[in-house]
């Protein structure tokens, strides 16, 4: 069909209700999340035989059963950024589907939980493995679908319906976006590929059209990757969320957008490449201070941890829009890293909450002593995110604003500085809050975490702590990641003269 | 009717939008096909209403496989989406 | 045959309504239409492509994208009406201002 660890996503998700009919007659409901953390788990060992086959053919393409026809036929093309950006997927949705085993038991509907969390991996594997803007979206709308209805998953509250509707509202309005981009590249070019769009737009003199089709992607993607006008809705769906669909989303899925944007501004755009650089990197910086001056402001932990990803992602965003080798590098380990740190940050957030059955900041007070694991890797995550020197927030963030300096975007670097200092206010409030002060009542009567909720918790940190003292794999990885996005010729060769 | 602030606001930026793009369309025209390669043409249909639903859905089949598999996972996710939405909980009291 | 730029005029006009839908009805009913109004600007966009690219024939790739991009749009109106209901069934009112409880 496709490939194998795609396939693989697609099939445990149409096994997972097979499954959850059979367990509803027998009654084993923790045989589901098993299930779906093996599939996951079967699709990362065909990961990595992908990953031995795209290291040494540079490209694999995949195409239909018959005879590929390049400017109208759909095509999966992974290079090295697709093999990469998988495995961070494959890796956080292992971490939150066995997490959510315990986690998820008192809820109801967990066939379909599975079912989707499945379907939203399977998505995201798409989107980066995808050919063909069509194939793209295809993928995409399986990404937001899923999505949409797992932020909304609790719908007996009301906070979770509300939060849902918002993001769906926003997010649809985002794809129409895309969808009416995509129809003016198919105006003016007559192909929806990429590497023939590459091809044909690459020297185009300017071109107002082009221009407000750009302008539309940026839009359109950066709805979903929350740059800061279109943010509005992550707050509120990251807090209505259960916790682990919250490490998803904030941790791989906001990224997403904006690898797919970057993926595609670098290919199609790269003719108006001074105009998209010079946007992206303003909206970065106005996403970096929304999300830190508006976290300064919360008493609600995941509210807090949102607007830590939205700059975040400023962080990200400016590191792409620098469009150099050591910027994208340095923003695809920021990816890796920042994933790591938030889906560890997010999943504590949920076993502090399911314990003490609150979110408040002010309650929450104190509570090391009742939750000692939990809060000791909260505090690594912590400390490794707002960046300081042993652990691995340091090291991405600091190869952004080198790569910044090197590219003459001083001013913007020297803003991205700012903002990592005006982070760490809030990290350590969370810290002071966490550990240093006396419990409040709430936070006595709490009982440790279950163990196998620990489990994915320690290792997260576990990792934090190996990534930051060891990094430099890691930097290699993301390199030959950025490489491969930069190198378009061997991209629009590889489909257009045959592999 | 009652129009409100939000109102009149939105009708004064739609018209305003609709506007500068009157302008904007004047002026440039959309570079329609400007940037075809001659060498790939594309398998054109003709224009004639019976058939061209067999024509296009043969080019669906041909070219388009991939799309239509994942399309089919994604009308599967979005039943999934919606019994999960639409689910009976058990009242535990 | 008109000009193209007639269409390429109509699918950007639908869009510009189509935000002003999200942006000022106040019932969520008419949010999901205006959503929908949103998708088929870029629908009327990929048809009248396809059909200018050569008098007298057309080309089977915009028309297969917006087959499948109808099932695509049906299938969020059928997960946002859900939603729809839900929040109804919450709020007792179906005026999107009224779901203001989440601030800041």
């Amino acid at each position: 069909m496709f490939t194998p660890p795609l396939d693989t996503l697609l099939v445990f998700m149409i096994g997972t209700p097979a499954i959850g009919w059979v367990i509803h007659k027998k009654g084993y409901p923790k045989v589901q999340g098993i299930y779906a953390s093996a599939g996951l788990l079967v699709a990362a060992y065909f990961l990595y035989g992908l990953s031995q086959e795209v290291s040494e053919k540079g490209i694999v393409l995949i195409t239909g059963p018959l005879p590929f026809n390049p400017p109208f036929g759909a095509c999966l093309q992974i290079d090295v950024f697709s093999v990469f950006m998988t495995m961070v997927y494959i890796i956080i949705g292992l971490f939150t589907t066995v997490y959510s085993i315990k986690f998820m038991e008192r809820d109801s509907g967990l066939t379909e939980y599975y079912t989707l969390m499945l379907g939203m991996v399977a998505g995201m594997t798409g989107v980066v493995f995808a050919g063909d803007f069509f194939t793209l979206f295809v993928f995409w709308e399986l990404m937001c679908l899923t999505s949409y209805a797992l932020v909304a998953f609790r719908k007996q509250k009301w906070e979770s319906i509300e939060a849902g509707f918002k993001y769906l509202i926003m997010s649809a309005a985002g794809s129409a976006t895309i969808l009416l981009a995509m129809s003016f590249l198919y105006g003016m070019t007559g192909t929806l590929n990429f590497a023939a769009l590459a091809d044909r737009l690459a020297n185009t003199s300017s071109e107002g059209w082009l221009y407000i089709t750009l302008a539309l992607v940026i839009v359109g993607f950066g709805i979903k990757a929350a740059i800061v006008p279109f943010h509005t809705w992550l707050p509120d769906a990251h807090s209505a969320a259960p916790s682990p669909v919250s490490a998803m989303l904030s941790g791989v899925m906001v990224p997403t957008g904006a690898c797919v944007l970057i993926r595609i501004l670098l290919l199609v755009f790269s003719s108006a490449q001074p105009a998209w650089q010079m946007t992206l990197a303003t909206f970065a910086v106005f996403t970096m201070f929304g999300g830190n001056l508006m976290a300064l402001l919360q008493n609600d932990l995941k509210r807090l941890l949102a607007f830590s990803t939205i700059a975040h992602m400023g962080y990200i965003v400016f590191g792409f829009a620098i469009a150099s080798p050591e910027g994208l590098a340095a923003s695809l380990f920021h990816i890796v890293n920042h994933a790591v740190m938030k889906s560890l940050l997010f999943l504590c957030a949920g076993a502090f909450i399911r314990q003490t059955k609150t979110r408040d900041l002010r309650k929450l007070r104190g509570i090391r002593r009742a939750m000692p694991m939990t809060s000791a890797a909260f505090t690594i995550g912590t400390i490794a995110i707002a960046g300081f020197p042993p652990l691995n927030g340091f090291w991405s963030e600091m190869m952004i604003i080198t790569a910044g300096v090197r590219a003459e975007m001083i001013i913007f670097s020297a803003l991205m500085l700012t903002n990592m200092a005006l982070s760490v206010v809030y990290y350590f409030r969370l810290i002071r809050v966490i550990i240093l002060e006396k419990p409040t009542k709430v936070s006595k009567k709490t009982t440790k975490a279950p163990i196998s909720m620990l489990i994915p918790i320690l290792v997260l940190a576990f990792l934090c702590i190996f990534i930051g003292a060891y990094p430099v794999p890691y930097i290699d990885a993301s390199s030959k990641a950025a490489e491969a996005m930069l190198n378009i010729r061997t991209y629009i060769d590889a489909v257009l003269r045959g592999l | 009717m009652g129009i409100d602030r939000i109102r009149l606001a939105g009708l004064t930026t739609v018209i305003l939008a609709i506007l500068i793009f009157w302008m904007f369309i004047v002026e440039y025209d959309f570079p329609a096909f400007k940037y075809v390669d001659p060498d790939q043409p594309p398998e054109l249909v003709e224009n004639d209403t019976s058939i061209i639903g067999q024509r296009v859905s043969r080019f669906l089949w041909n070219y388009r496989v991939i799309d239509l598999i994942a399309q089919a996972f994604v009308l599967f996710a979005a039943a999934a989406c919606c019994m999960a939405l639409l689910r009976v909980e058990e009242r535990k009291r | 045959m008109i000009s193209l730029s007639y269409y390429i005029a109509c699918a950007v006009v639908l869009y510009i309504i189509g935000l002003y839908c999200l942006a000022s009805k106040r019932n969520m009913i008419k949010l999901v239409m205006g959503l929908e109004i949103l998708v088929n600007a870029a629908h009327v966009s990929f048809i009248a492509f396809s059909a200018y690219i050569s008098p007298g024939y057309i080309d089977p790739l915009g028309h297969s994208v917006v087959i499948m991009s109808i099932s695509f749009a049906g299938c969020v109106t059928a997960l946002a009406l859900v939603i729809v209901t839900y929040a109804y069934k919450h709020y007792k009112t179906l005026d999107v201002r009224k779901l203001r409880r989440l601030k800041w």
